[in-house]
């Protein structure tokens, strides 16, 4: 007899550290590129100069807490952050190239387009992940050289000029990256919806977008027992 | 006043006396270290050791000796702002703090209001000129000081403060092309006396300067005097920045804004996973949508 009972089903996916550190980190990257424009933007600080100097004093406070917060929690947890990035550097499958193959199609047209099963980060998450890592570490780098090579130290006119561009370009990229991150983790992408769950709530995910999301991973998650029971269907 | 003026410094004619570092002191209100031994010997006469928050102009020290054995070349030199036409610090300032003189003196001044204290300006400067009060981690009370021609004066109908207290007219302050006129007249002069290296600065350097000067030696015997002045192509590679950050920002909204609206409307069943039957069931159809063979190593 065929079975008619389909509870629903949560899986965890990622643990208070991890969202506490990336929210932490969203929250200080918002607030940076708010206070940065002030001092990007010369009409900005030009029409408001008392504001751009609260803003650029806001910037190297939050700056430090954008640097202090992902090495504190990768000390804290060394298992997690190896963890992380095992899960980051992984050989590419199938259906990882066929995943980047479809993407841009897919986000033009998700009713029409189907994705292949994924591993636990999916290769385009991967891409754009890495991306905005690297770019925080190069704008925390240059970031820093801009502070304290022009208080605790003098850096040198081609030092500073070299950091100040490095500053600009990784700003961009993570722009860029960082609202396409937004569009798809915060699930304004209708396919995505319910995805701000798992770093701005509980961190679990249903079943069921765990596997159209992470086909590979939830299944086996499912398989090991990595599954609880959120609501019995009546 | 719409001629470009300019600060004429003959190099030559210098004595070092050192009486235009305190007139512009005095005229811009810049307070000295007065503690006992409060100056850093820099082992010559230079007095501060280089420019600082409250130090607008210095006159610098160079010696070396002679080629033939007998006695010191000593050469006198003037550091300060030199009120480029192809100004670095304008070009890199974020706030419009740093700017032209309207008036199309040429002279480069600043609105300390407008200083949000990010200290740019002096990684643009190809002479290591601007200077910043109040420099600390926090960035609180951070700004800009420099040289600004005392366009005070100048707009008074009066020459910079340093240019009136000169005693052997080492100094002077006219329009541009006078002023270059006559220090090209002293290089000439200079030369027929033996110097061979005397030179006239500033002419050509940074698109034109507004600080003219006659060197008696030969460029190296200066500070911060470097040849084919000119500001970091870096600075203007940062104009792209901004330009470049809009294009980007309004590409990924546009781009993310086409595919919200090709999303709309967008539903999928729920899906169920049955780990001991290895499939993939359609919740509200009960149909097996994907099974798993194991067997054949699927996951």
């Amino acid at each position: 007899m065929a079975r008619t009972n389909y509870p629903e089903r949560d899986i965890q996916r990622h643990s208070l550290q991890t969202r506490l550190t990336h929210d932490t980190v969203a929250i200080a990257c918002i607030w940076l590129a708010i206070s940065g424009l002030f001092v990007f933007v010369p009409s900005l600080a030009a029409a408001f100069p008392d504001v751009a100097q609260g803003m650029r004093m806001s910037h190297r406070i939050v700056g430090a807490i954008f640097i202090i917060v992902p090495l504190l929690s990768a000390i804290t947890a060394p298992k997690g952050f190896k963890a992380f990035l095992h899960k980051y550097f992984v050989k590419w499958t199938p259906e990882d190239v066929e995943f980047m193959k479809k993407f841009v199609p897919y986000m033009l047209g998700p009713k029409k387009v189907h994705m292949p099963d994924q591993d636990e980060v999916k290769s385009g998450q991967r891409i754009a992940d890495g991306a905005m890592v690297l770019a925080a570490i190069l704008i925390a780098v240059s970031g820093l050289v801009l502070w304290l090579g022009t208080s605790v130290f003098h850096a040198g006119a081609t030092a500073e000029l070299v950091m100040r561009l490095v500053h600009d370009v990784c700003f961009i990229l993570f722009i860029v990256f960082g609202l396409a991150h937004i569009y798809l983790g915060a699930g304004i992408f209708q396919p995505y919806r319910g995805t701000a769950r798992l770093m701005w709530k509980d961190g679990k995910v249903s079943e069921s977008n765990a596997l159209y999301h992470w086909g590979f991973w939830a299944r086996k998650e499912i398989e090991e027992g990595n599954v609880e029971v959120a609501k019995e269907e009546k | 006043m719409s001629e470009e003026m300019a600060i004429y410094y003959d190099a030559s004619k210098c004595t070092a006396c050192r009486g235009c570092q305190a007139a512009c002191k005095v005229w811009n209100e810049l307070p000295s270290p007065i503690d006992f031994n409060a100056g850093v010997c820099t082992g010559t006469y230079q007095n501060p050791a280089d420019l600082d928050p409250h130090t607008r102009l210095i006159i610098t020290f160079n010696e070396r000796e002679r080629e033939n054995g007998y006695g010191v070349d000593w050469a006198f030199g003037r550091r300060s702002c030199m009120h480029c036409t192809n100004a670095g610090c304008v070009n890199v300032c974020p706030s419009g703090a740093l700017y032209h003189d309207p008036d199309g003196t040429g002279l480069v001044i600043y609105d300390k209001d407008k200083c949000i204290g990010c200290q740019y300006c002096r990684s643009g400067c190809p002479f290591d000129v601007p200077r910043h009060t109040g420099v600390g981690v926090q960035g609180a009370g951070i700004k800009i000081d420099k040289c600004t021609g005392c366009i005070d004066r100048v707009r008074n109908g009066r020459k910079p403060a340093c240019v009136t207290t000169c005693q052997p007219n080492a100094l002077d302050f006219g329009p541009r092309s006078e002023m270059l006129e006559k220090a090209h007249a002293r290089v000439d002069a200079l030369k027929e006396k033996g110097f061979a290296d005397a030179s006239v600065y500033g002419e050509t350097e940074c698109g034109g300067c507004h600080t003219i000067m006659v060197l008696k030696y030969d460029r190296s015997m200066y500070t911060h005097v470097p040849e084919n002045a000119n500001p970091d192509g870096l600075t203007e590679a940062l104009g792209f920045m901004k330009p470049l950050a809009a294009v980007g920002a309004v590409g990924i909204v546009a781009g993310l804004g086409l595919s919200f609206l090709t999303g709309v409307g967008y539903k999928r069943d729920r899906l169920y996973y049955d780990e001991k039957a290895h499939d993939e069931i359609d919740v509200d159809t009960g149909e097996v949508v994907k099974h798993i063979d194991k067997e054949k190593g699927e996951r």
